[in-house]
């Protein structure tokens, strides 16, 4: 990605003094991956542009209160990966649930590559919070550590769910995650 | 590794719908001025309330309508604070009065009006005072009236080019005035009380007949185009968007026919329970409606025309009275008035994706408040 440590200070100084270039070019920066992860936690386009765009909201509403020294990627991506595992969980309720209707919800848009179909159908089979792990190692690059801090969990259960996730990955995507 | 650097599907086009979506949410915090007195403090429990309820699950809003019916949603904010689309503005009905709600939860009361709804860009109101019909704006300042005697449920056309026309009731006489107040007449006597409902982007105008035939007809030229044979008495008439379906709510019963009359589904009999309210996504021909039954209302959406209710689907159920619906103009949430339990839940799309659940509803705005249109930027 484009952009500096030192561009997105800027961009957050300036948004934070009103600039609404400043929080286009931080929201340009941030919005493919945040998007991209919520797809690949709940699998429907719709939702993850929900969550991706209340995530950018409530980082506006919070944007006079946020530190410029620190990184403001993995605070949108907590808050990103964290609903959609909330979401995630709420539609398996409800499917147990017995709601019918709610399996007649919209269908995903078919993914744009052969790449994004191979790996949305291979985590498709994952648990949410399975996917989760696994979207914040590969997909945004944080090291187990970091994803137990964002998402509230020991260490021990973050690299198990790693693990066991990229187990289950492993026969479809072998060459890619090597 | 370039497996995990591919875009999402629809990546790009949602990026742009959101920045509209979050520049408006941050233009409306940068006009916010920062006071250090105890509103912050109410604003941000405010504010705190509202998140409440928009993180409420929607499975949750589902089940636990069922469940703690009487109480209406839980986590329900105090208050309208603000509509959840930006740039769009509802107005409300109610016995005080007609409101006009900003989306940043302002609100205008046009005391004594009733019978209120929306010129096609939101320019302007039609409504009812006392005896008179009168356009106006929406702070109040009056353009025009005419004073009838049994004036009743006036409504714009939305013709396009400007020449547009009201057509409202004046006791069982169906008129038609000019959008700059002249040239009121009579268009046809002995009709049905039923508001009528002009048909988008022309001058042709369908009403319910003394017999309880629909009649579609030119306003212009007085030619009827076409009229349907009796069948139960139509409570509401609605276009959809594109005026190529007219959708006919009876006491129990919808019927959706096409634009020359000629083709007619009926998705739901006239054995079915009582239907209370009606409404066509707009730019789209699914439809969303209210039924009544057993001391519990229901809100079913119907996303394609079909022969048959069967592939209607549930969107919320509640105990008591939900009495009307309506769209966003980006058709992206859905207002319910819950009567009963004196709330209005805002729900994300016919996927129920968010509930955001209004208390205070009776306080806010008077009795009987209902939506009457959620307008255009």
């Amino acid at each position: 990605m484009a952009g500096s440590r030192g561009d997105e200070r800027a961009w957050i100084r300036g948004a934070q003094s009103g600039s609404v270039s400043d929080l286009e070019a931080l929201f340009r920066h941030h919005w493919p991956r945040a998007y991209r992860a919520a797809y690949l936690v709940v699998h429907d386009s719709a939702a993850a542009e929900d969550i991706a765009q209340e995530a950018f909201l409530a980082a506006v509403r919070g944007l006079d209160r946020f530190d410029r020294r620190r990184p403001f990627g993995p605070w949108l991506h907590r808050i990103v990966v964290n609903r959609a595992i909330d979401w995630s969980r709420s539609r398996a309720l409800r499917r147990e649930s017995g709601d019918a209707w709610l399996g007649l919800a919209e269908a995903p848009a078919p993914p744009e590559s052969e790449h994004a179909q191979t790996l949305a159908a291979a985590l498709a089979d994952l648990s949410p919070e399975h996917r989760a792990v696994i979207v914040m190692r590969h997909l945004l690059e944080y090291t187990p550590g970091e994803i137990a801090k964002a998402l509230g969990l020991p260490r021990g259960t973050v690299n198990s769910r790693l693990r066991r996730g990229l187990d289950e990955l492993a026969g479809r995507l072998e060459q890619d995650l090597q | 590794m370039r497996l995990w650097d591919d875009p999402a599907p629809g990546e790009r086009e949602a990026g742009d719908r959101s920045w509209d979506v979050v520049r408006d949410g941050y233009e409306e915090r940068i006009r916010v001025p920062r006071k250090r007195d105890w509103r912050p403090i109410a604003i941000a429990a405010a504010a705190a309330v509202v998140v409440a309820g928009a993180v409420t699950s929607p499975g949750h809003a589902v089940f636990g309508s069922l469940r703690d019916a009487v109480r209406g949603e839980p986590n329900a904010a105090p208050a309208l604070f603000s509509l959840p689309t930006p740039r769009s503005r509802l107005l409300v009905n109610s016995a005080r009065g007609a409101w006009v709600v900003q989306s940043d939860g302002s609100k205008r009361l046009l005391d004594g009006y009733r019978d209120a709804s929306w010129s096609p860009h939101g320019l302007y109101l039609i409504a009812l005072n006392g005896k008179e019909l009168r356009a106006l704006e929406p702070n109040g300042d009056v353009h025009w009236s005419v004073g009838r005697a049994g004036v009743a449920s006036p409504s714009w056309s939305n013709e396009g080019s400007g020449d547009e026309r009201v057509a409202y009731l004046a006791h069982s006489t169906l008129r038609v005035i000019g959008g700059d107040g002249r040239g009121d007449r009579a268009l046809a006597r002995g009709i049905a009380r039923v508001a009528p409902a002009w048909r988008p982007r022309t001058h042709v105008l369908a009403y319910v007949d003394g017999t309880g035939k629909i009649v579609v007809r030119s306003a212009d030229t007085g030619a009827i185009q076409w009229s349907s044979a009796a069948q139960q008495q139509s409570n509401g008439l609605e276009w959809s968007g594109d005026g190529r379906y007219l959708l006919a709510r009876g006491r129990s019963s919808i019927t959706v026919f096409n634009y020359t009359g000629r083709e007619r589904l009926t998705p739901l009999g006239p054995s079915a329970a009582p239907v209370v309210d009606a409404a066509f996504l707009p730019l789209s021909h699914a439809l969303a409606f209210v039924q009544r039954a057993a001391g519990r209302s229901t809100v079913w959406f119907y996303p394609q025309l079909r022969p048959d209710a069967t592939a209607a689907r549930r969107v919320f159920t509640g105990a008591g009275d939900f009495d009307r619906i309506a769209w966003s103009p980006d058709a992206r949430w859905l207002v319910l008035s819950w009567r009963s339990a004196d709330q209005w839940l805002f729900i994300r799309s016919a996927a129920v994706r968010k509930v955001i659940p209004v208390s205070g509803i009776q306080e806010a705005f008077g009795p009987d408040a209902v939506p009457a249109g959620w307008c255009c930027p």
